[in-house]
């Protein structure tokens, strides 16, 4: 299955740019899709994953909606999903 | 200050508020016996407290504790090259008083903490948070929530901006990021580097949502995180919503700031 991931602010330096698109197998889940980020990319390593589930220093959304809110790091993703990555940001 | 009628001078100096019936004498009132806090007067707070002030927000309160240094000039608009080494909420005052005489500045010359944060906001109306760290933002949302005041959140990164209001009954900053980030791991404007009209947008936005708030008109920002790309020139919002389990908000909330560790992560401290 093929997946758009978005990135922002200091994940999007961290990839290089702010959407990439991917194939995957079909029928992984968040988590995995995630876990397989990290290996990619080195700056994303630590980012994203913490003790099997989600860092809660970040938000994850599917398709705009947020996976926290879904079935967490187990929701599973479809070919044509997006999935956006962002942390906060602090600046002023 | 309810019954205050506006005298001939604010008739003219607000009338582009007055003529239109979303704001009218009513709302022009409101915002004149509103009273605003603004966390921060540096990139983000030196449009909101322009905008503010030009408004005719009668009170706004400042809290900042740095002096202005020349490299703020390149966008926090309300300091001017003669203010280097003045305190930033000392320009900010000076710079309302040359805009607006019908606005009073409540200087407050210090860093917004723990200790401070719950009788500094508990005057006001409607808190800016205009900040430029975790552990601010962070004891200025638990602070606000449960004193159920609403915050107007704004927060840049180079050329990104993230935007949402937090309103008592909606979702807070933490059921979006339930933790900061460790303290080192999110690189500030001074690593960074920040393109100096980017926080002009993002301030227009919060003073936008102050000023709704203030005389209660259109629907805030409340969750919902607005994005800002300035290199794309996008926009994009997207929903979230409270979290059951926030510890700030949700069904077992915090009592006091007091629970919170504040450094490195913020988190609230375990029983």
């Amino acid at each position: 299955m093929q997946l758009q991931l978005r990135f922002f602010a200091t994940f999007r330096e961290a990839v290089g740019q702010k959407t990439i698109e991917r194939e995957y197998d079909e029928g992984l889940v968040v988590g995995e899709v995630l876990s397989a980020l990290e290996s990619e990319f080195d700056g994303l390593e630590g980012q994203l994953l913490e003790n099997g589930d989600l860092k809660p220093q970040i938000n994850v959304l599917k398709n705009g909606r947020e996976v926290l809110h879904m079935q967490g790091i187990e929701t599973t993703m479809e070919d044509g999903d997006t999935l956006s990555v962002f942390p906060p940001v602090a600046g002023g | 200050m309810s019954d205050l009628s506006l005298d001939a001078t604010q008739l003219d100096r607000y009338s582009r508020h007055i003529i239109m019936d979303e704001v009218g004498p009513e709302g022009q009132k409101k915002l004149l016996d509103g009273r605003v806090l603004v966390v921060g007067a540096g990139g983000l707070g030196a449009p909101v407290i322009q905008y503010l002030a030009a408004a005719g927000v009668g009170t706004i309160g400042v809290a900042d504790n740095d002096v202005v240094e020349r490299s703020n000039l390149q966008r926090q608009v309300i300091h001017a090259d003669a203010d280097v080494g003045v305190p930033k909420v000392e320009s900010a005052a000076n710079f309302v008083t040359r805009l607006n005489p019908d606005v009073t500045v409540e200087q407050h010359h210090l860093r917004v903490g723990p200790d401070n944060v719950e009788s500094l906001v508990a005057d006001y109306d409607v808190v800016v948070d205009a900040s430029d760290n975790f552990q601010t933002r962070y004891v200025v949302n638990d602070a606000c929530r449960l004193a159920e005041i609403p915050v107007a959140h704004g927060a840049i990164y180079k050329f990104e901006g993230q935007a949402t209001t937090l309103v008592p009954g909606g979702p807070c900053y933490r059921c979006l990021f339930p933790e900061a980030p460790e303290p080192g791991t999110v690189p500030d404007c001074a690593t960074t580097g920040v393109l100096g009209v980017l926080p002009g947008t993002l301030g227009c936005i919060q003073a936008t949502e102050a000023v709704k708030l203030l005389i209660d008109a259109g629907e805030p920002l409340a969750g919902k995180l607005l994005f800002y790309d300035a290199m794309e020139m996008s926009f994009e919002t997207v929903p979230y919503r409270q979290n059951p389990d926030c510890p700030v908000c949700g069904d077992d909330p915090i009592s006091s700031v007091d629970e919170v560790e504040y450094t490195g992560g913020c988190a609230v401290r375990a029983d």
